[in-house]
């Protein structure tokens, strides 16, 4: 439950905004963050911000006008104020050529699930000391210098409207470890990440474990360069994730896909578009992701199927492009999603994936992907950390810096097997505000005919 | 800014360092507003003010640093101590001690030139000037049209424990059209222009409304739509390629620009945007480019990159990043001086760039770019480098944009290409794409767009930094013909 002084001061300036006549939308958003961040195995940086904004937005019959405050939420009279700024951006708008649809909260939702105190107030100190074990157990083994960072806290959501009483609540914690191993000359580079909903999910032991598996790897071999062509591709979580924000944002959106600017846009659901092997639903109650309840026009979000055994299941639509395209809305007015890649009947184990590829590059992360053309879903992206090149079911040698450049129905087309076993990958974004964001995604997914566009000469 | 709280945060700033810092600086963003509207398809699609008012402190204790912010105006006190803690926090696994090197106390104020202030304008005026432009992009063969302004006023106060008190304004104007439509294959394409300017005028809403830097544009777009749209795709092959400000502004960004910032030099951006293929010790000798390329940090009135001081106070000044190819300087705080030349070995940065920036009140100051420009050179007008290229295409205005982790490499998408054979232009191409490696796509650099191809492009969201930012830059580049460059998708 939101805080009693702010909520009641929330539900004022609503009933406000009703004796006013207005159609107004409150969308409340406080976090707590905190985050550490590490260069040359130092802590470089210790932050902590508490932030709290408030998103309204009137609405008169084709017109709408939206205001954002970020300040403590103190009294009624700063709502109404802010109230009024929607109001006039509303009263000089442009009318639509549509109806725009206007917010409801369809069911009353007081979700506290994924909150844990323990890990809100986690302090730096602690933050501090887990990696300093990390860096003191592994630095004395080479030449190495550690960065990454550590961002943890709490995001609490409340929306409500004047169409109705309900009320819609969210809090909860999340936190994001990312640690590097640079080697000083060759300058390669390992990561081990952690995604966490509550404190004590990891120790430093299993942090420098992780990196002491990878090292005899790199520390023993040289860099392989690739040859340019196709490649037989074993993908790590990050790049899955990476692939799986592609293919929806490329394939899937209503704007795009009615605007015929989806790759899918020639398609209809039902058709097959990837290997049956891809089965991609938008589900926030799978234990992996964050699992937000609700989107912000207070639609309740259910298990949404995009993609089923490679066929193309769903197109998301949020309110303004259900509303010009008069389709059902379908809870995606929100910035983090609940997506998941279920898993397939590969085995859950690397090594037994190894086996499997026999001869491949391992590429556990896709850095800087961009769409050079999102009507056939091209891609690029290139190689970053821990990739590796297998060799007779083993991995033999770290590989430079290597770029894709494919399109992503080729990509889930060529699919040889997917792993079993599901991870959760961590892709919140901060730019803006706290946005908590987590995937669910087979631990690896072996493709053929992945074409490499390009190499460098090092990592 | 009233006296009590002046007064309040000199006291706070002294009690920081009888409590044993070094240095604590803060920020106050007694106004921080933006506006942002998009027409779309003539649908009024975003409509929206925001504004943010609140105060961000650093402290430096013992060589760490600690930042906190808070929205809470009467919470300054426990604003300083939570920075103070988390500095303290940071002394747990401290590395090289951090030093803002000699005290360089300033007292100033800065106002960026502008006319018409968009956030005293009536709200219906911007809108019937959007408009107008939306109607003017409309046309038969333009299936979808988009027409956007974001303007943006701040007011900082800045305070330090060396003395410096500045007062500075930030007000900037973007505005962008697009227009697109399907190809034979039913292909998006899409055509658009950006404000840009000479360098020179002003940042109002008077620079938006002039035909010239704006609504003129409308026509040429809608033209080239239609040329891209009954085009074919660029053929892969290695031919010259010619950069036009457009294209060469984000160029210059992501293989110049980020590179040259001295924390991801220093491996402090690793486990997000990634490092640099520059090494502290190559600044001063490494061969960049020919001798061709100069990059230089332009105080530009123009340009959002220009704002006065920095985020530590420093005043904003021009130097040489780049010079007759050689680098010679990089984009720096004054936090990261005295580690860069201990790693180098000798004294390669001298002192600040003035490139600290903070995206809001409640983000730390990091380094990023300002104005990154590249000087005209002597090799003539447009037509001028078109006639001197025996096989090559012009690009203009990027579609997506990949770089390596050590910006080592980029794969760039452009909506247009122009084909030139002996001389002349040709023909144009759709989906363009280049890649190359930076050091040796700099060294191909063979001609250098006089003072008229010169154009300064506005970079409205240039993300970087955990916790991450989004940051206003400006570029100013001329057009620049880079030779044998890998161009088109093979499969």
């Amino acid at each position: 439950m939101l805080e009693d002084r702010i909520r009641t001061i929330l539900l004022e300036a609503r009933d406000y905004a009703r004796r006013s006549g207005l159609n107004a939308e409150f969308s409340f958003h406080r976090e707590r963050s905190s985050l550490i961040r590490l260069g040359n195995s130092a802590i470089a940086l210790s932050t902590s911000e508490e932030l709290t904004r408030l998103d309204v937005s009137v609405q008169d019959g084709r017109r709408v006008g939206d205001f954002t405050l970020t300040a403590d939420i103190t009294s009624l009279e700063q709502l109404k104020s802010a109230l009024r700024q929607a109001e006039e951006n509303c009263r000089n708008a442009l009318p639509k050529d549509y109806d725009p649809i206007f917010g409801m909260v369809e069911e009353t939702v007081d979700d506290t699930r994924g909150y844990d105190p323990e890990l809100e107030n986690i302090s730096p100190n602690s933050k501090a000391e887990l990696c300093a074990k990390v860096i003191k157990s592994l630095k004395p083994k080479g030449r190495y210098d550690f960065s990454g960072s550590w961002s943890t806290g709490s995001t609490e959501m409340f929306y409500i409207t004047t169409a109705n009483d309900n009320e819609a609540y969210r809090k909860m914690t999340d936190g994001r470890l990312v640690l590097v191993l640079k080697e000083s000359i060759k300058k390669w580079e390992l990561s081990v990440e952690r995604t966490q909903k509550r404190a004590n999910e990891f120790s430093a032991d299993d942090v420098a474990q992780e990196f002491e598996a990878l090292l005899p790897i790199y520390e023993n071999n040289p860099g392989y360069k690739t040859p340019i062509g196709n490649q037989r591709v074993l993908f790590g979580p990050q790049a899955i994730a990476e692939l799986v924000a592609l293919s929806v944002w490329s394939g899937f959106f209503g704007r795009a896909y009615e605007e015929g600017r989806a790759f899918t846009a020639k398609n209809r659901p039902g058709d097959k578009i990837f290997s049956e092997m891809v089965t991609i639903f938008d589900d926030p109650d799978h234990p992996l992701v964050f699992g937000m309840p609700f989107d912000f026009t207070g639609k309740r979000r259910r298990l949404f199927k995009l993609v089923e055994k490679g066929v193309f299941a769903g197109v998301c639509y949020d309110s303004q492009t259900a509303a010009k395209y008069k389709k059902e809305r379908t809870g995606h007015d929100l910035m983090n999603w609940d997506l998941v890649f279920v898993g397939g009947s590969g085995p859950a184990g690397l090594k037994e994936a190894l086996a499997l590829a026999d001869n491949a590059l391992y590429i556990p992360h896709l850095h800087y992907t961009h769409l050079p053309d999102p009507t056939k879903g091209i891609f690029t992206g290139s190689s970053r950390f821990n990739a590796l090149l297998v060799k007779d079911g083993r991995f033999v040698s770290p590989i430079f810096s290597s770029r894709i450049t494919d399109s992503i129905p080729n990509v889930f087309n060529n699919i040889v097997a997917v792993s079993a076993a599901l991870v959760a990958q961590n892709i919140s974004s901060t730019y803006e505000r706290r946005s908590p964001e987590a995937m669910a995604v087979p631990s690896w997914l072996l493709c053929d005919n992945v074409r490499i566009s390009d190499v460098a000469d090092g990592f | 800014m009233s006296n009590n709280f002046t007064s309040a945060v000199r006291s706070e700033l002294k009690r920081m360092l009888d409590l044993g810092c070094s240095f604590a600086d803060v920020r106050f963003y007694d106004e921080d507003s933006s506006e942002r509207l998009v027409i779309y398809d003539g649908n009024l699609e975003a409509n929206y003010r925001r504004r943010e008012r609140g105060i961000g402190v650093r402290v430096l204790k013992q060589g760490a640093v600690g930042f906190a912010a808070t929205a809470d105006l009467n919470a300054l006190s426990a604003c300083f101590d939570r920075a103070l803690a988390n500095a303290e926090a940071a002394l747990w696994l401290l590395g090289f001690p951090k030093d803002m090197g000699k005290a360089q106390p300033v007292k100033g104020k800065y106002q960026p030139p502008f006319e018409k202030d968009p956030f005293e304008l009536p709200l219906q005026e911007k809108l019937e000037f959007l408009k107008m432009v939306d109607e003017r992009l409309k046309d038969k063969t333009v299936e979808h049209r988009m027409v956007s302004a974001l303007f943006q006023k701040r007011r900082i106060h800045y305070f330090n424990t060396e003395g410096t008190e500045i007062e500075r304004w930030v007000l900037n104007t973007f505005a962008e059209m697009v227009v697109m439509a399907r190809d034979k294959e039913g292909r998006t394409q899409r055509r658009s222009y950006a404000l840009d300017s000479d360098g020179t005028g002003t940042r109002g809403f008077e620079w938006l409304s002039d035909p010239k830097a704006f609504s003129e544009h409308t026509e040429r777009i809608k033209k080239e739509l239609g040329e891209i749209v009954a085009a074919e795709t660029l053929p892969p092959k290695r031919r010259d390629v010619i950069l036009l400000p457009g294209q060469g502004h984000l160029q210059v960004h992501e293989t110049i620009g980020h590179p040259l910032e001295l924390d991801r030099i220093l491996g402090y951006e690793l486990s997000f945007a990634g490092g640099s293929h520059v090494k502290p010790e190559m600044i001063g000798s490494l061969r960049y480019g020919s001798e061709k390329l100069n990059a230089k940090v332009m105080v530009v009135e123009n340009s959002p990159g220009t704002f006065g001081y920095d985020d530590e106070g420093t005043p904003q000044h021009e130097y040489y990043l780049i010079k007759n190819g050689i680098l010679v300087n990089v984009l720096c705080c004054r936090l990261d001086l005295a580690e860069a030349n201990a790693l180098a070995g000798k004294t390669v940065v001298r002192e600040s760039g003035a490139s600290a920036r903070a995206a809001g009140f409640y983000k730390t100051p990091i380094d990023r770019m300002t104005n990154v420009c590249v000087e005209w050179g002597d090799d003539g007008t447009l037509d001028d480098i078109v006639r001197a290229t025996e096989d090559g295409v012009i690009l203009d205005m990027p579609v997506s944009w990949s770089i390596g982790s050590n910006r080592e490499h980029f794969h760039f998408g452009c909506e247009i290409a122009w084909e030139v054979k002996e001389g002349r232009i040709t023909k144009v191409y759709k989906n363009p794409t280049y890649q190359g490696h930076t050091l040796e796509f700099y060294n191909s650099l063979d001609m250098v767009g006089d003072r008229s191809t010169w154009r300064l492009f506005q970079v409205a969201n240039c993300g970087k930094g955990e916790p991450n930012q989004i940051m206003e830059v400006g570029h100013g580049v001329p057009v620049m013909r880079f030779k044998n460059v890998i161009t088109g998708e093979g499969r």
